[in-house]
């Protein structure tokens, strides 16, 4: 007797997915119920669809080999298909077999014996046949079915809450998303890539876009790509990326210009934190061709003209001064108040950002959280002293963060993601409620 | 029914990891990495060392090739920007991705990648047309496109002399052949300058030495045994491997000369008791296999039986009268294959069967060799050349046609098949963001070494 061997399963194919779909609708006793329901059975109709012709393929090649007559059906899956999909499978063969002339009976009356197995490969389902009939060795017959693409997987007493809102998705990667009209509800983005500036207009409910605009650039990019989108007061816009920084008008037919410049990046938001209102508070140059800021700050920090490297900067007013918060190359984020440079070892990741709210202190600053996940979480803090406070659960992401911009407006955060299972690049908008 | 003491992932890697809480960091470019592999590799020539593992990790540090597959076995345009495809899967159109340099400064045109392809494929007709290459396979190639993506294809610059030049992601700053090899980072390379500011590779270490290596701080990243996993596990260091894609196999010299001959190979089949060494030597790593693709690569590979039969065995040996002692090589280098080797005797013995272990001369040899490609129809073609067993006539891309050249490269009798064991490496917790290709080969594109913090 053969030993069985297991494929190592293929984890969330789209048939659990529905599964679990199913199981949910069970749960609802609303009118979605219906709904759910008849959206999971039609998929799943669909997709027994499919198997039907591989059923029928395979049931005439065994029929080939066995012709009509009496036969028995044993079915082992060694798959990632679940019990109900088995069973499916399986009635569908017979079923396809009884029309192709091999009628299933006990193993006494039987002729021959077909042991069928369910496998799978990285790319299909495989259905292998193993024929026996009377002392002679097995033959071989089988089908592959094209496998489903595996689908996303649905996600997991603070004085705020953190809400993110998905802006964007798409495959190429993004660095930053700019809202340009209807700041709750927005109308009309901006999406930043390597190559260039996308202009999107919500029709419908859905984005259809509108232009855009190539962004010129001599030199390659670095691997560790980033960038930032930054739409004024006077509707104009400005894109960062290393060594080159882009300037437009957003207002009608767009136009794009963009050179090669070492000029510095405006670090954090563009209102003052005093008053809530005013420019860029701080700038900092970026190394053209890295992936970090080289600590050559404008204006001062106090006496602080450079300051280590860093990724990215946050700061939180106090009555007379202004906590600068850098998370550095090193590891570590350090606090500048203008006087010292304050080190700390806070697990903060690299992507920090700043946000202005009318909850607590009013000005929370959102950092990656430290997991032991696969995937990136984000949670808002706040400074009484010189230690952060947590003030939010963290929000889970959908895979890894590539960065944490304070939108223009200041109040908002844009965090754009890798989601592990689709691949694709989102855009979020991070937002805090007060409790 | 019992389940395989390992639960192998079907993509291409899985990452055991210390579970400490970490936020998202951004990559930290400079350092240098040390790394030491097993080969020695005597040059660094893509179409000399694509065959064997270590070779291939090399190659990609130093050569691009036109296309590459992504983890998901997906086609991704490297130093083609676009191609086609001309029916019947006979002819391929490739335009070069522009202002592409070789690491000497030195632009890649048309003709050069035309004639790195021509060396690495003698039955290809590559020509060249203003940026475009054209490669006519001659036979339908449904696979033409994935198999530009191996290793051996990369594209490189060949001198008059000995000089080998790329358009990787690094260069080499030392090379001492087969011993040593320092690279440093392309500062222009197309896709971005790496993190890493330079590897340092020592070659032609043992499993023994590269564990030392890890464990006393010299070496960043290493090759793990697969019997070996199960410890590296359970330290503070990461281990990546891939799916089981090392076949190990008896390869024997040549066809059956008799039908006698052909009993005995038979008998010497029956009588190897996989699952046991599966067990206690391999330390349940991989998977006992008795077909040449493993089954997350096929589907099938359960159909051929790993099963040991010792009374078939003695059966098709008394068949045979005055059964000649049997020579069976290994890599004297390599410990498991020795222990393999010994307890194969052992089982013959029991069979009935007489075989003598010699490294040097043999009547067939335990191997070790790597899939090149996930692509189960590239990955058998190029086993078949590689064992000398007849080539995949058929070029249909159906399941039963794979099974069917399968099925005739077992029964010519030259090869039987052991295991399929996983490639994996180690690394220190300070080195981050590499991967293990589906080939099992590394991707260090986008690694980079965490400084340590004061």
């Amino acid at each position: 007797m053969q030993r069985a061997i297991y494929n190592s399963t293929i984890p969330k194919l789209i048939l659990k997915s529905m599964h679990r779909a199913l199981g949910l609708a069970r749960t609802l006793r609303c009118g979605g119920f219906a709904l759910c329901c008849l959206i999971a059975v039609t998929s799943l109709s669909a997709l027994s669809a499919d198997w039907n012709a591989a059923e029928q393929q395979l049931a005439h090649k065994i029929a080939a080999v066995t012709g009509p007559g009496a036969a028995t059906l044993v079915v082992q899956n060694r798959s990632s298909l679940g019990r109900r999909d088995t069973d499916i499978v399986q009635n569908g063969l017979q079923s396809a077999l009884a029309q192709a002339g091999v009628r299933l009976v006990n193993s006494e009356q039987a002729a021959a014996s077909i042991a069928l197995s369910l496998s799978e490969n990285e790319s299909s389902y495989v259905w292998v046949a193993e024929i026996r009939q009377g002392t002679a060795d097995a033959a071989v017959v089988m089908v592959s079915v094209p496998r489903p693409a595996p689908t996303a997987r649905a996600p997991d007493s603070m004085p705020m809450t953190l809400r993110k809102t998905l802006l964007w998705t798409g495959h190429d990667r993004i660095f930053d998303v700019a809202i340009l009209e209807g700041s709750e509800s927005p109308a009309r983005i901006a999406v930043l890539s390597a190559e260039n500036i996308s202009f999107y207009r919500m029709v419908a409910g859905k984005w259809q876009a509108q232009q855009t605009l190539a962004i010129n650039h001599a030199q390659a990019w670095p691997v560790d790509l980033r960038g930032k989108l930054l739409w004024t007061k006077d509707h104009s816009l400005e894109a960062y990326l290393p060594g080159v920084i882009c300037r437009g008008a957003a207002m009608g037919s767009i136009t794009l210009n963009c050179r090669e410049s070492d000029d510095p990046w405006p670090l954090a938001a563009t209102v003052n934190p005093s008053t809530g209102n005013g420019n860029a508070l701080l700038t900092g140059f970026f190394a053209s061709r890295r992936n970090f800021f080289t600590g050559v700050i404008s204006p001062s920090i106090g006496k602080f003209s450079t300051v280590p490297k860093f990724y990215s900067a946050a700061f939180v007013p106090r009555d007379k001064y202004t906590l600068w918060l850098f998370a550095g190359m090193d590891g570590n984020v350090h606090m500048i108040d203008g006087i010292r440079d304050q080190t700390s070892a806070i697990e903060w990741g690299s992507d920090i950002a700043t946000v202005r709210t009318a909850c607590g202190a009013g000005w929370q600053v959102l950092a990656p959280a430290a997991s032991t996940q696969k995937d990136d979480s984000v949670r808002a803090y706040e400074f009484p002293d010189r230690d952060p406070v947590a003030v939010s659960a963290t929000v889970d992401l959908p895979g890894t963060l590539s960065e944490l911009w304070t939108e223009s407006s200041g109040d908002t955060a844009i965090a754009i993601v890798k989601n592990r299972e689709t691949g694709n690049y989102e855009a979020f908008r991070l937002a805090m409620a007060c409790n | 029914m019992k389940r395989s003491g390992w639960q192998w992932p079907v993509i291409s890697a899985l990452l055991i990891l210390m579970s400490v809480a970490k936020a998202a960091t951004r990559p930290q470019y400079g350092g240098t990495l040390h790394v030491t592999m097993r080969a020695n590799p005597s040059s660094l020539d893509p179409a000399e060392i694509s065959e064997y593992i270590g070779g291939r990790n090399v190659i990609v540090l130093l050569f691009d090739t036109l296309v590459t597959t992504d983890a998901s076995g997906r086609v991704q345009g490297a130093l083609a920007e676009s191609w086609q495809m001309s029916p019947p899967d006979q002819r391929m159109q490739v335009r070069l991705r522009q202002n592409i340099k070789f690491q000497d400064g030195s632009p890649l045109t048309a003709e050069i990648a035309a004639g790195s392809l021509r060396r690495g494929n003698p039955g290809w007709n590559v020509t060249v047309a203003g940026d475009v290459v054209s490669i006519e396979s001659g036979v339908s190639a449904p696979e033409l496109l994935q198999e530009l993506a191996l290793p051996r294809n990369a594209i490189a610059k060949r001198d008059s002399g000995s000089s080998i030049i790329g358009t990787g992601p690094f260069h080499v700053a030392d090379w001492q052949a087969g011993k040593e090899l320092t690279l440093t980072a392309n500062e222009d390379y197309w896709g971005g300058r790496p993190f890493l500011d330079q590897i340092e590779i020592e070659m032609g270490r043992s499993f023994r030495d590269q564990m030392n290596a890890l464990e006393s701080g010299r070496a960043n990243l290493v090759e793990v045994a697969p019997e070996q996993m199960h410890r590296i596990g359970t330290q503070r260091y990461e281990l990546l491997y891939s799916s089981p894609l090392e076949l190990v196999v008896l390869k024997f010299a040549g066809e059956a000369a008799s039908a006698q001959q052909k009993s005995v190979r038979d008998a010497l089949r029956f009588s190897v008791e996989r699952h046991s060494m599966h067990t206690v030597l391999l330390q349940g790593a991989g998977q006992t296999s008795a077909s040449l693709l493993p089954t997350w690569m096929s589907g099938y590979a359960f159909v051929f039986s790993s099963e040991a039969d010792l009374a078939r065995a003695r059966q098709l040996r008394d068949q045979v009268p005055g059964v000649p002692t049997l020579t069976m090589g290994y890599d004297k280098n390599d410990p498991m294959a020795r222990l393999l080797a010994e307890r194969i005797a052992l089982n013959a013995k029991d069979a009935g069967l007489w075989v003598q272990l010699n490294p040097n001369t043999t009547d067939f040899r335990l191997l070790r060799i790597p899939l090149t490609s996930s692509n189960p129809r590239i990955a058998l073609e190029t086993l078949n050349n590689q064992l000398g067993l007849p080539p995949i006539r058929s070029k249909s891309q159906s399941i039963e046609d794979l099974f069917s050249a399968e099925q005739t490269a077992l029964a010519s009798g030259r090869v039987i098949p052991l295991f399929h064991l996983p490639l994996a490496y180690a690394s220190t917790v300070s080195l981050r963001d590499w991967v293990v290709m589906p080939d099992g080969s590394l991707d260090l594109a986008q690694a980079w070494l965490k400084s340590q913090q004061p």
